[in-house]
């Protein structure tokens, strides 16, 4: 068994020995490596020793690592073909709608998809970048492409064929798909130092710290998280993060355990970004705008970042590296012909470059970050790579595990087996329990919790990697006040107790679930 | 809702002998028909009556409470009744009166050695070197016109690229303020004032104040901070600070130009001048709140320079309630919630600019009409004794439970029972507000 095991580390090696001189940053790494091996203090006698020794001190030790690290998430089983048939022919479906909603919106507004911008315009975006709220377009007339509701009932489609169901039994469930999601316990086995009780940073930051020399948890965590924070190795920073993070750490420790932290080469690629906004007007610009007026700007937790999230979110539309990177997951995006080029390779153009087009609400994918980061630039790769990592998962159907499907299928599951008499109530006031959470799923909660408990939940979700804690929220959320919607019979009233979340503490909510014998 | 409780007032009218319970029950009286406070008012059960009547609390506009502590009104009030303003509010309140006690405060403590009126050698941004107050200087340097003229001119010669804001003494939300970076321009409108500029006939003062160029921005807007702060005696000083605050953002991006000197959008953060400009939204109403701040100071510039800022906002308002403790009638009947208008510098520094005796109970947003409804809330639930009857022999010494989202400023009472040697108490000990 360990022979085995052993070959397969050694493949990957190989594999990621080869891989790894693709990276970007293999080039400066490589050279440091050189200049270490013509220092003094690597000896050709004992070259492994001395060679590694030396690296570890000028921390190319962790830089390795952390490349490793990276590289290795990034690897995870990607679906080339979705086993599933139905749902691959649901998201090309969906896909197509998709797309023809946009070209509808185009010939109705008579406009292009993709067009040259005139230099004038070109010239007053390049001046009013910093405060693009200020920037005037007219977008009556423009609507979001989706919102929840409308992918939800996608979703909801998504049935199939139930083969015993009674007449008036609505085909409402998502339980007949054959995915497999976890149990609770199995969830607990997940989280594992929440459910065996062990103090959390959102939990109680004031309780009395068990290590001598602090006085309170927080204290305690502030230092250890420092410690973790200087010595910047990925994995240790996940491990950290499981248990919640102070807020002035925070900022740093996502990147890190992201491999989102910035240097010059991203500050260029971003302002190539801007480049590509400024010279290539899409519609889509037009439903960024309205998504972030819409959103952000309505929001009093978010409006007073809304020029930061423009930037952001226009940028984002135009990083092909972002299509390069979930190749596969995000179905196959719209080219078009950028109007006014001559036609030639580059007259072309994938709709947005990034291959994500945005529905109502998608900025607030972004929002939260404005809490952990001044400028643009860490902003938008932290931003990033949350969404390569997770959020597209959330609005894109597959059947992988972390997918949306799968987790609408959980907290289905979980809310049947856990909450029987809630979910009996819901059947019989005919509601189907997923329509009163969906949003909350679609968007990971951001702009339904207040800023503090999202963060300490996104905390979470980089610790344990995994979406299933989103869920287990909604599940206990609706444990929680499961008292007042046993008092309502229809879905209006059923969503009033459940609008708002700001009394909310959401890691005593979760681990209070999860410790439940 | 006001209905109701004018039905209620004129039933009880109508009764000839009031059973004992009835007798115990709380009537009130109000200058101000302001939802948050009718329906915290109708909350208790209380019975709404005139102020010629029998009131055991009166929620009073600040002219009403003039007359009332009158010498002319000859009006007693009994051990039963409490008003929600101090006879002479206005030494805090009053811009040129708040300035002038805080410099004698300051220059008091000077004399007696205390170690808090320390000064020090200060470079400004202009390269001019001042002296400031290390631990007191909170308030920007102000002048009262017509009286410190001169010595305005003399300040004003020190740094003459800086800007400097007039505000009239009496007025409030942002109503004849503006700015000057010209001496000309101040001479140009004392001309064009309709009172004209002379000290012995002119009737309005002004306040004039460095204006603070360099304020923190977040996303790229300039905003203030409106803090309340809730004061039940004066001597022994007893303070609590609301932990619901608002931060109060222009609608336009801040800009220092001089073009934008005259656009009064961009440089006041009063809800009532920015609810006129174009980009007033209703939904928000421009304010985020004070735990947003804390976050995203917390987030972006890290800990230790977030609670040094916190702990020298609460510093500050201490302060400012010492400064003017000593000339306040301090009536056992009174208290007073006031709001702290307060703007950061980017150096995290807080300045204060004013404080209002009577802070508005107008509801922007739903958010705010919540806020405020908590607000008066809390305000009963600490000055009143445990029973809920107002006695104005009770020790106030509120509870945890009755401070609600009240923390413990300062309460000089409590601390003499601590430390009985310490010296009247002017050493602040602010608890840390979270």
């Amino acid at each position: 068994m360990d022979g085995v095991k052993e070959e397969v580390i050694h493949q990957t090696a190989l594999k990621l020995a080869e891989e790894i001189k693709n990276l970007s940053i293999y080039k400066s790494f490589y050279n440091d490596v050189q200049k270490l091996v013509a220092s003094p203090n690597v000896k050709k006698e004992d070259f492994k020793q001395t060679l590694q020794q030396a690296m570890k001190e000028k921390g190319l030790d962790t830089k390795l690592r952390n490349t490793v690290f990276h590289w290795v998430r990034t690897q995870s089983k990607q679906n080339k073909l979705d086993p599933l048939t139905s749902l691959s022919k649901a998201s090309a479906q969906w896909e197509k709608r998709i797309h023809k909603s946009l070209n509808s919106m185009c010939s109705d507004l008579e406009t292009s998809l993709a067009k040259i911008r005139p230099q004038s315009e070109q010239d007053e975006l390049a001046d009013k970048w910093n405060e693009l709220s200020t920037y005037n377009l007219d977008l009556t007339k423009y609507r979001p492409v989706y919102a929840p509701k409308d992918f939800l009932e996608v979703l909801l489609t998504l049935s199939g064929y139930v083969p015993f169901t009674r007449e008036d039994e609505p085909k409402w469930e998502f339980a007949h798909l054959p995915l497999q999601v976890k149990t609770l316990d199995q969830i607990r086995k997940l989280y594992l130092e929440w459910s065996s009780g062990e103090p959390l940073l959102g939990a109680n930051p004031h309780m009395a710290s068990a290590v001598p020399g602090f006085v309170t948890l927080e204290a305690e965590r502030v230092s250890l998280g420092e410690r973790v924070a200087a010595l910047g190795y990925a994995p240790v920073v996940q491990e950290y993060l499981k248990k919640g993070s102070p807020q002035c750490l925070r900022a740093k420790l996502w990147a890190q355990v992201l491999g989102s932290e910035i240097k010059g080469q991203q500050i260029t690629y971003f302002n190539q970004l801007k480049k590509s906004v400024l010279e290539v007007d899409l519609m889509i610009d037009k439903l960024i705008f309205k998504d972030v007026q819409l959103t952000a700007s309505n929001d009093d937790q978010y409006f007073v970042f809304e020029d930061v999230l423009y930037q952001v979110m226009l940028c984002f539309s135009r990083d092909c590296d972002v299509m390069q990177q979930l190749k596969g997951s995000i179905g196959s995006p719209l080219t078009v012909t950028i109007k006014g080029k001559q036609t030639s390779t580059d007259s072309l153009t994938v709709f947005p470059p990034s291959g994500v087009i945005p529905f109502h609400g998608f900025t607030m994918y972004a929002t939260p970050f404005c809490y952990l980061y001044d400028d643009p630039v860490q902003l938008y790769y932290t931003f990033r790579a949350f969404y390569i990592r997770y959020w597209h998962r959330l609005h894109y159907i597959s059947t992988h595990p972390q997918g949306i499907v799968s987790l609408c299928l959980l907290y289905e599951r979980l809310l049947e087996a856990n909450e029987p008499l809630l979910w009996i109530h819901f059947r019989n006031i005919n509601i189907n329990p997923i329509r009163v959470v969906f949003k909350w799923l679609m968007r990971a909660f951001s702009g339904h919790l207040p800023p503090d408990q999202l963060l300490l939940l996104w905390d979470a979700i980089l610790g344990y990697d995994c979406l299933e804690i989103l869920p287990l929220l909604a599940l206990a959320i609706l444990s929680f006040r499961k008292e007042n919607i046993f008092q309502v019979n229809t879905l209006q009233n059923v969503d009033a107790v459940l609008a708002d979340l700001s009394t909310i503490s959401v890691i005593p909510l979760l681990q209070l679930a999860l410790m439940r014998a | 809702m006001n209905q109701e409780a004018k039905k209620v007032a004129n039933n009880l009218y109508g009764r000839v002998n009031m059973p004992a319970i009835e007798r115990c029950r709380v009537s009130f009286c109000t200058d101000l028909e302001k939802s948050v406070l009718m329906s915290n008012f109708e909350r208790r059960g209380w019975n709404q009556v005139g102020p010629d009547d029998e009131w055991n609390f009166y929620w009073a506009s600040t002219q009403t409470c003039r007359n009332l502590f009158s010498v002319e009104s000859g009006y007693r009030m009994n051990d039963n009744q409490m008003i929600n303003h101090f006879p002479n509010h206005y030494e805090l309140s009053r811009k040129d009166l708040l300035v002038k006690n805080i410099k004698r405060y300051r220059k008091e403590l000077e004399r007696e050695g205390n170690p808090l009126a320390e000064k020090a050698e200060v470079v400004l941004h202009g390269g001019q070197v001042v002296t400031r107050y290390v631990h007191l200087d909170f308030i920007p340097v102000t002048f009262v016109l017509p009286a410190d003229y001169n010595m305005f001119v003399e300040e004003y010669r020190k740094s003459p690229q800086s800007t400097w804001i007039m505000k009239p003494c009496g007025k409030s939300q942002g109503t004849g303020i503006f700015l000057i970076n010209k001496l000309s321009k101040l001479k140009k409108w004392s001309r064009e004032a309709k009172t004209p500029f002379h000290p012995q006939l002119s009737k309005e003062s002004y306040v004039i104040s460095r204006y603070i160029d360099n304020p923190l921005l977040i996303g790229g807007k300039k905003f203030d901070l409106r803090l309340y702060v809730l004061v039940t005696s004066f001597r022994p000083l007893k303070a609590y600070l609301f932990q619901l605050g608002f931060c109060r953002f222009c609608t336009v991006k801040y800009d220092t130009s001089v073009t934008e000197l005259d656009n009064m959008y961009v440089h006041l953060t009063n809800v009532s001048v920015q609810k006129h400009g174009g980009d007033y939204n209703n939904i928000h109403g421009g304010k985020m709140t004070v735990q947003n701040l804390r976050l995203y100071l917390e987030g972006t510039k890290g800990r230790a320079v977030t609670d040094k800022l916190f702990s020298a906002i609460q510093w500050l308002i201490v302060h400012s309630l010492k400064g003017v403790s000593s000339v306040m009638a301090n009536d056992r009947h009174c208290f007073e919630c006031y709001g702290y208008d307060i703007i950061i510098d980017n150096q995290l520094k807080p300045w204060l600019v004013e404080v209002n005796a009577s802070p508005s109970l107008t509801s922007t947003t739903v958010n705010d009409r919540i806020l405020k409804y908590k607000l008066i809330d809390n305000i009963l639930s600490v000055v009143f004794p445990p029973d809920g009857v107002p006695d104005v022999r009770w020790n106030k010494l509120p509870s945890a439970e009755a401070l609600g989202n009240f923390d413990l400023l300062i309460d000089e009472e409590l601390l003499e029972k601590e430390e009985p040697s310490s010296s009247s108490g002017r050493g602040a000990k602010p608890n840390k507000a979270r």
